[in-house]
């Protein structure tokens, strides 16, 4: 018994001895008042070179310390308003392939010297997308000239609805031309923004700081360029959703970015914790590959489409915290029409498309893969049970989310799960989803009179005849089928009572910059 | 003399047997495990009868989701309304089969490596078994990642990349048994007498290092349902809808708040499983070994 | 003895050799095009296409892995496909956090199985020993993520004690050091029983008795110092186990070691960051191995005699 209690008490001293370690070693210190934003964000940073990355959860990081030319706004001035100034303060086309921008004479980069931004930063900026992976934001950008130091003239290719809009995008924030010349150190953190990076442990936590001499300190608060509200930002990835929660109610973390939903009745509870909900602008949808047999068959692929309880399946994958939907487009994107008939859950129509298909007994086996892992395993699983009960036998084949990718690109799968976040451009859904040969179209559809009427909703400068063409489009691809637009995915994101300023995105990519949790 | 040599080994073979049984059975713990084993084989082997896949197993039924345990449903139900108790019980043929079909496979391969280290020695030697070596410093998981990448996602698939990391240390084993009896008179007349080497490793390699090869096999059968469980967990084991533990662990795993039975039970099942299984091969390593017999 | 030393060092060269071929041979082979990672969602095929170009994807196999070793011969272990950082500074950051939680695992460990297999050898065949045995079993026996789960549900959900992930200090660590920690403990105590049954059957130990030691001594200066050896064994085999091992904890806790690094690239299809951390972590295991030999020799002077023969 004696060496019992000797052994106890040795652990115990150990475990107090590591403690001790551990203890002084832990602490970050002297924050006490300071303002920190502690962020939880449910995938790792990977890459913070603006044009050479391109995973959501770094553009919501770079967002708070470079600036783009025009800011894409939230929505919340309506839906027709999202693109306002920013660091370009006005624009016009000069005629179809030129745009004249003016620039903000005020603006400098976060380095020592303060150097001033100019039309050559801008210039330097956008040449050097073009040989980076964000070219495909500036698709069609032919070059731009230095008018004086704060114009600049860009050249496009053909005129095009949406190119101004292209210049939000996160990774085409403007970056400084001397640092690239210097030879500086990792010459893409320095921008414009209210904060700067402080310090970056990969897999641990990005943490950026409050700029204190930022050109912006005088533009009021109400204005998106305003100083940023928190003395530092804190994003921590916190890869388990439960953690992730827990975390958020024990305040480890002031906001839980995407909580499970069947977790959030005890977000709910938590007196302490608010639970916010928006429509959101991610659409999962299943799909086909036309080219394989026998879903090159438009009647078949309509009869799967009316066997899908799409209910069920948002149900099933998000708790019903979502909207089903009939059109291939985000919601909330220009010209969205989802009043079609389309193809509603309706099992009987469902069989007499098959008979009319040719396939009156079913019969059929074939293969369902997507990415594992919530909610596809979840979809996946609705879907299978839905299908047997038109006599189509299927198999699920759950992949890494790499191999899927692949597979689909190859288009070695038959029926496959797939997801489109996009809130700004249209063209990114239309010319990446279903343009025959684009990179995205993993249904492999080709289709000239689709192809026809996407160019024209990105080209045709009247905006009636536009919006005509976008909903023949989208009405045209509803009843051509290739995929079936399962439900747009709700913003759920949970934060700490106290948090002010937040500025949220449907599709995620929030804005942190004037969030602060209150005293 | 073929024949002689024969009906010894049997009549030795057959003390032996009884000896280990009467030494086995007096080991509480094992006992224990076997009578689990037994019954959970049974479980496995009957549940197609006391089941019907379609709609016991996958059949959803939405109106009775997620409802903890209760009379009706004694593990609760799951996301889609199945009955938790079935799905678990339905699982145990999934999870045996993984591990008996890895660990053969395994045992066949490491088999025919180790024979052909011991035996060729040298060159063949060194390279098999630096090999295995370095093999075995690649963490199994990520071997059965890639191997499952390669090859897709399937039962059978599962049971190659999980039959990889119990080749090695088969092939250490029957490798070693190989080394100390290669070079004595029985196998040196084997030999001589023309018998092929795949007969000579069956009549006399084998039966040589039989106990250290049951002790092992019970062992990894256990180890190996955890990786399986563990794979299924990161999403690349048995596809669903089939109710391998594993997977029922990973779709309890988002329900751990809300429904923590979902991922208790499953996880239960498979540590009494493997306790089962080892507190067998303990007792089969005490019975077996020579430097307890008295 | 620093022969010795030199040679075990020596042998490394073809370890990394062969892991590295095998990795590199087994990442192109699986499915999954690294290009259309990096490319992101919206990329064209000709997108796609360059930076295949540029990571130099569209060069046969050997040609490849040629280049790549010709980088590893001059220091260089490339950069990542998806971070563009170097592999062996992105190692090395990760590396204290993936030591600090296996070496808390392996004080946990150590910590229980100890006393528990001493334990046990003493009180052999009693329903003292039986249970100690089958609190030990426990550990091998359950899937160490869903410890990981458990110890969540119980210590963050519903007691609030302990943090549920990420690495913010010594409270975080606990969780994920009990749960790899706990599943190292049943194989050393097992050890540490039946080495301290070897012992105690020795005839030092009766006479170690007869000349009026007290029991607590004669176990614990006769008895475990003889018996350390096959313990420290088993201890450094589960060392390299629990540094490539515990990538379900790494994931399951968030914490950020090498587990999920090499889990994480190996899903993101990063070549140069999987061969280059898993070389890293075969070159390390055989220093751990080294040193748990170096160990040996201090604790058993035979041992020592026949390196300085040997060398």
């Amino acid at each position: 018994m004696k060496k019992t209690i000797a052994l106890l008490l040795c652990l115990v001293m150990l475990v107090g001895v590591l403690a001790g370690c551990g203890g002084s070693g832990g602490g970050s210190g002297s924050s006490a008042d300071k303002k920190v934003l502690r962020i939880g964000t449910e995938a790792d940073i990977d890459n913070l070179n603006l044009q050479t990355q391109q995973n959501a959860i770094n553009n919501v990081v770079l967002k708070n310390t470079h600036q783009t030319l025009v800011f894409f706004n939230n929505g919340s001035r309506g839906d027709d308003v999202r693109f306002d100034p920013c660091l370009a303060t006005d624009w016009t086309f000069e005629d179809d392939t030129h745009i004249l921008m003016h620039l903000r004479d005020d603006v400098h980069f976060n380095d020592e010297a303060k150097t001033p931004m100019t039309a050559e930063d801008v210039k330097f900026t956008l040449d050097m997308a073009m040989d980076n992976l964000v070219a495909t934001a500036l698709a069609g950008y032919v070059g731009c000239e230095i008018v004086d130091d704060y114009t600049i003239r860009i050249e496009i290719e053909t005129y095009n609805n949406e190119f101004v809009q292209s210049l939000a995008s996160v990774p085409l924030s403007i970056q400084s031309k001397k640092a690239y010349d210097d030879g500086v150190e990792d010459p893409y953190y320095i921008g414009t923004g209210p904060y700067k990076f402080d310090e970056w442990v990969e897999g641990e936590y990005c943490r950026l700081v409050k700029v204190e001499d930022y050109w912006g300190n005088d533009l009021p608060a109400d204005d998106n360029l305003a100083p940023g509200a928190s003395d530092v930002i804190e994003f921590r990835p916190y890869i388990e959703a439960s953690s992730r929660v827990i975390a958020l109610q024990t305040g480890e973390i002031d906001v839980c970015v995407n909580p499970p939903i069947n977790e959030l009745q005890y977000l709910e509870e938590d007196e302490n914790v608010t639970v916010y909900e928006q429509p959101g602008t991610r659409l999962f949808y299943f799909a086909f590959n036309v080219t394989k047999e026998p879903w090159d068959n438009q009647t078949l692929r309509q009869a799967v489409a009316c066997a899908i309880d799409r209910d069920a399946v948002l149900q099933a994958a998000v708790y019903g915290k979502g909207t089903p939907q009939t059109t291939i487009l985000n919601r909330g994107l220009w010209g969205f029409y989802d009043d079609m008939e389309g193809f509603d859950y309706d099992v009987d129509r469902a069989k007499s498309l098959m008979a009319e298909a040719g396939y009156p007994n079913g019969g059929i086996s074939t293969t369902l893969s997507y990415s594992n892992g919530a909610p596809y395993e979840q979809i996946a699983t609705v879907i299978q049970a839905n299908l047997k009960a038109i006599g189509i036998d299927v198999t699920l084949s759950p992949m890494e989310e790499a191999t899927h990718k692949s597979n689909c690109v190859d288009g070695g799968q038959e029926l496959f799960l797939w997801r489109w976040n996009e809130d700004s451009k249209v063209d990114f859904v239309y010319r990446d989803l279903f343009y025959t040969g684009s990179g995205s179209n993993y249904h492999h559809y080709s289709d000239a009179h689709a192809d026809e009427l996407i160019d024209k909703v990105a080209t045709e400068k009247d905006q009636d005849v536009r919006l005509a063409a976008a909903k023949e489009l989208q009405e045209y691809l509803v009843d051509a089928c290739p995929q079936v637009p399962l439900y747009i995915a709700n913003l759920v994101i949970a934060y700490n009572k106290n948090l002010q300023g937040t500025y949220l995105y449907g599709g995620g990519n929030h804005d942190w910059r004037h969030a602060y949790v209150a005293d | 003399m073929a024949t002689e040599t024969k009906a010894t080994t049997k009549v030795k073979s057959r003390t032996l047997f009884q000896e280990t049984w009467r030494r086995l059975i007096k080991n509480r713990g094992a006992i224990v495990g076997m009578v689990f084993l037994i019954l959970l084989i049974a479980v496995a082997v009957l549940s197609p009868v006391l089941f019907d896949y379609e709609t016991d197993i996958i059949g959803q039924n939405m109106a009775e989701a997620l409802q903890p345990p209760n009379a009706a449903h004694w593990f609760g139900t799951d996301e889609y309304g199945r009955d938790l108790f079935a799905r678990v019980l339905y699982g145990a043929r999934y999870s045996l089969i993984i591990g008996v079909g890895a660990v053969m496979l395994g045992l066949i391969v490491g088999t025919i490596l180790g024979s052909a280290a011991g035996f060729k020695g040298g060159i063949t030697d060194s390279i098999i078994m630096r090999g295995i070596d370095i093999f075995y410093s690649i963490p199994n998981i990520m071997t059965a990642v890639v191997i499952v990448s390669l090859l897709g996602t399937s039962t059978v698939n599962l049971m190659i990349a999980l039959a990889f990391s119990c080749a090695s240390s088969f092939a250490r084993i029957v490798r070693a048994s190989v080394m100390t009896i290669r070079d004595q008179e029985y196998v040196e007349s084997s030999y001589a007498m023309g018998l092929p080497t795949w007969k000579i490793i069956v009549k006399h390699i084998l039966p040589n290092c039989l106990s250290p090869i049951i002790v092992q096999i019970t062992l990894l059968i256990g180890t190996t349902i955890i990786s399986a469980s563990s794979l299924s967990f990161l999403g690349i084991g048995v596809p669903a809808p089939a109710p391998e533990w594993g997977a029922l662990l990973s779709a309890g795993r988002g329900h751990i708040r809300d429904a923590s039975y979902m991922c208790v039970i499953p996880g239960l099942a498979i540590m009494f499983t493997v306790l089962a299984l080892n507190l067998l091969g303990d007792g089969l390593r005490d019975a077996l070994d020579p430097k307890l017999k008295k | 003895m620093i022969k010795y030393i030199l040679k075990r060092l020596v042998m490394l060269i073809p370890v990394i050799l062969v892991t590295s071929f095998l990795i590199f041979w087994a990442m192109s082979l699986t499915g999954g095009d690294p290009a259309l990672q990096i490319a992101g969602d919206k990329a064209t095929p000709e997108q796609v296409e360059q930076i295949r170009e540029e990571l130099g994807l569209n060069d046969p196999f050997l040609v490849r892995y040629a280049k790549y070793m010709a980088g590893m011969v001059t220091g260089d272990m490339g950069q990542s496909y998806v971070t563009k950082r170097d592999v062996f500074k992105t190692f090395m950051e990760r590396l204290p956090n993936t030591l600090m939680l296996g070496g808390a695992a392996v004080l946990i460990a150590v910590l229980v199985s100890l006393p528990l297999g001493i334990y046990t050898a003493i009180h052999q065949n009693t329903w003292k020993d039986t249970a100690g045995m089958i609190f030990a079993l426990f550990g091998t026996s359950m899937p160490n993520f869903w410890l990981g789960l458990m110890l969540i549900i119980i210590f963050s959900l519903t007691l609030g004690w302990l943090p549920s992930g990420g690495k913010t200090g010594f409270a975080s660590l606990i969780l994920p050091a009990v749960t790899v920690g706990f599943g190292l403990a049943a194989l050393i105590t097992r050890t540490t029983r039946s080495s301290m049954l070897d012992v105690l059957r020795q005839d030092y130990m009766t006479t170690a008795r007869a000349k009026g030691c007290s029991e607590k001594r004669v176990i614990y200066t006769h008895g475990l110092k003889n018996a350390l050896i096959p313990i420290i064994t088993a201890i450094g085999l589960q060392m390299s186990l629990v540094i490539t091992g515990s990538v379900l904890a790494e994931t399951v806790f968030s914490w950020p070691g090498i587990g999920r690094l090499v889990y994480d690239s190996i899903s993101k299809r990063d070549t140069p960051m999987v061969t280059g951390s898993i070389i890293l972590c075969s070159v390390l295991m055989c220093i751990i191995n080294l040193v748990v030999d170096l160990i040996y020799a201090f604790f058993d002077p035979r041992i020592k005699a026949q390196y300085s023969k040997k060398g």
